[in-house]
């Protein structure tokens, strides 16, 4: 009974991951999930050898733009801020740069949102200037359209999956 | 489908309990008191229960404990209590599931509190402060129509989708084209029927700006900013996602910069807590 219950357990643990968050686990039974996003991206990162993985939700390209928030206080809500902090997180916690699969997903704009007021396409161009200062390569990504997104990443197998609501689930 | 079919659902709607309309109608009349208000909420003992509770709670972390509603107004501060009896009043259908737009149990809320909280702030930012309520309120209930047009979009949703996805409609021009309503008209009516009042009832009705005459109201540009920067921070958005227009002349009447956008989007991440306290209730 113990074990089944253990089992249940371990099928359904789910962890949502919020906007300016991020959250890192090695629990092969745990899948973390970013709901909902517009033109924030959420980014997972995996090392297959550590079995560490994480995803990281930020909703703004650049932290010396926006006014009214500190963001010493809320490194998680840009992107120069903070892919420094979640790639740091994942070294100190064992895994290696070279070895994580990244996946992203998000950046989308309303409708004729177009030149300086898309921030989901400023978000991807600022993401991928942060990835690269670590040489981190996007293994796939699912960017811009007018859909949110949901992007989940299974620690256990380090699969991430991007849902679109009314279209198939893509699993990469 | 006839649209008739469509209406008639309206009945099946929790009606708005009379508190919530009747503290709507004092806070857009600029000669009310603050007397009749707090006499409103003392007649309503569940209310009053809920609201001292609320200003008790450690959220608001008070020198003393709140006993009274005059007190909580004092205390708490008056747009903070109208904005508390509103959420408190409202909820009970904007708190069901809707599967045809894919929001479950509690996420229209979640965007509707949301938005109206960021429409708020705007008020205060954009000098409209004298119709701040009013503009809370319409954030907060600007979907209503969706709690009916929810099951028929599930029915048609296949067809809304190519619509906006392969010939560039807006989601609510493509309700409108394939259901014969969209759920700016179908709030409209529901906003009729519950006797909301007149500039409620228009900001509902035209709070995706499809209107030219309603990109130039003060009020009802203030909602449809809320509501896009909601869905640009992907809080609760839904099946009808990102699709909607954008406006940019609208930002350039309010001299509105992208840097200013972007403070706001940062500024309502940053609130989003005091969100969290009036979704717990």
């Amino acid at each position: 009974m113990e074990q089944q219950q253990m089992k249940t357990n371990a099928v359904s643990m789910m962890t949502a991951v919020n906007f300016s968050e991020m959250k890192i686990s090695s629990n092969p039974a745990e899948t973390l999930v970013a709901f909902s996003i517009g033109s924030g991206i959420g980014v997972t990162a995996f090392d297959p050898v550590s079995g560490f993985g994480g995803i990281f939700n930020f909703m703004l390209p650049d932290s010396t733009q926006a006014t009214g928030v500190d963001p010493g206080k809320v490194p998680l809500m840009f992107a120069d801020t903070g892919v420094p902090f979640f790639v740091k997180a994942l070294f100190e916690q064992g895994a290696h740069l070279d070895r994580l699969k990244v996946v992203i997903a998000g950046g989308a704009h309303i409708m004729d949102q177009t030149g300086m007021f898309n921030i989901g396409a400023k978000n991807y161009t600022a993401l991928k200037s942060g990835l690269a200062i670590y040489d981190l390569e996007i293994n796939h990504e699912d960017i811009g359209g007018t859909n949110s997104r949901t992007l989940s990443l299974e620690i256990g197998n380090g699969s991430s999956c991007i849902k679109i609501f009314g279209q198939a689930e893509v699993k990469v | 489908m006839k649209l008739e079919d469509i209406v008639e659902q309206i009945d099946l709607l929790e009606p708005v309990p009379p508190i919530a309309a009747q503290i709507m109608a004092l806070t857009e009349d600029p000669n009310s008191s603050l007397e009749e208000i707090s006499d409103l909420i003392l007649n309503d003992p569940a209310l009053t229960a809920n609201l001292l509770r609320t200003c008790n709670s450690a959220f608001y972390s008070l020198s003393r404990r709140v006993d009274s509603v005059r007190d909580a107004i004092s205390l708490v501060g008056f747009d903070q209590i109208v904005e508390l009896v509103l959420v408190n009043s409202l909820s009970t259908n904007f708190k069901k599931e809707l599967v045809g737009y894919g929001l479950g149990e509690r996420e229209l809320w979640r965007h509707a509190v949301s938005s109206a909280h960021i429409a708020g702030t705007l008020a205060d930012r954009f000098g409209a402060s004298q119709s701040k309520h009013l503009i809370y309120t319409a954030a907060l209930v600007k979907d209503i129509g969706k709690l009916i047009l929810g099951r028929f979009v599930a029915f048609s949703y296949e067809q809304i989708n190519i619509l906006v996805h392969s010939q560039g409609h807006s989601f609510n021009d493509a309700e409108q084209e394939i259901i014969g309503m969209n759920h700016e008209q179908l709030g409209e009516l529901v906003a009729k029927r519950w006797h909301f009042s007149k500039k409620l009832t228009y900001i509902i009705r035209h709070h995706h700006l499809s209107d030219e005459a309603a990109r130039q109201d003060l009020e009802t540009a203030l909602v449809y900013l809320a509501d896009i920067i909601c869905m640009m921070m992907g809080v609760c958005t839904g099946g009808d996602g990102l699709c909607y227009r954008f406006y940019s002349g609208v930002l350039d009447q309010l001299n509105l910069s992208e840097q200013d956008l972007q403070g706001i989007i940062a500024e309502a991440g940053k609130n989003q807590q005091q969100v969290e306290v009036l979704l717990n209730l």
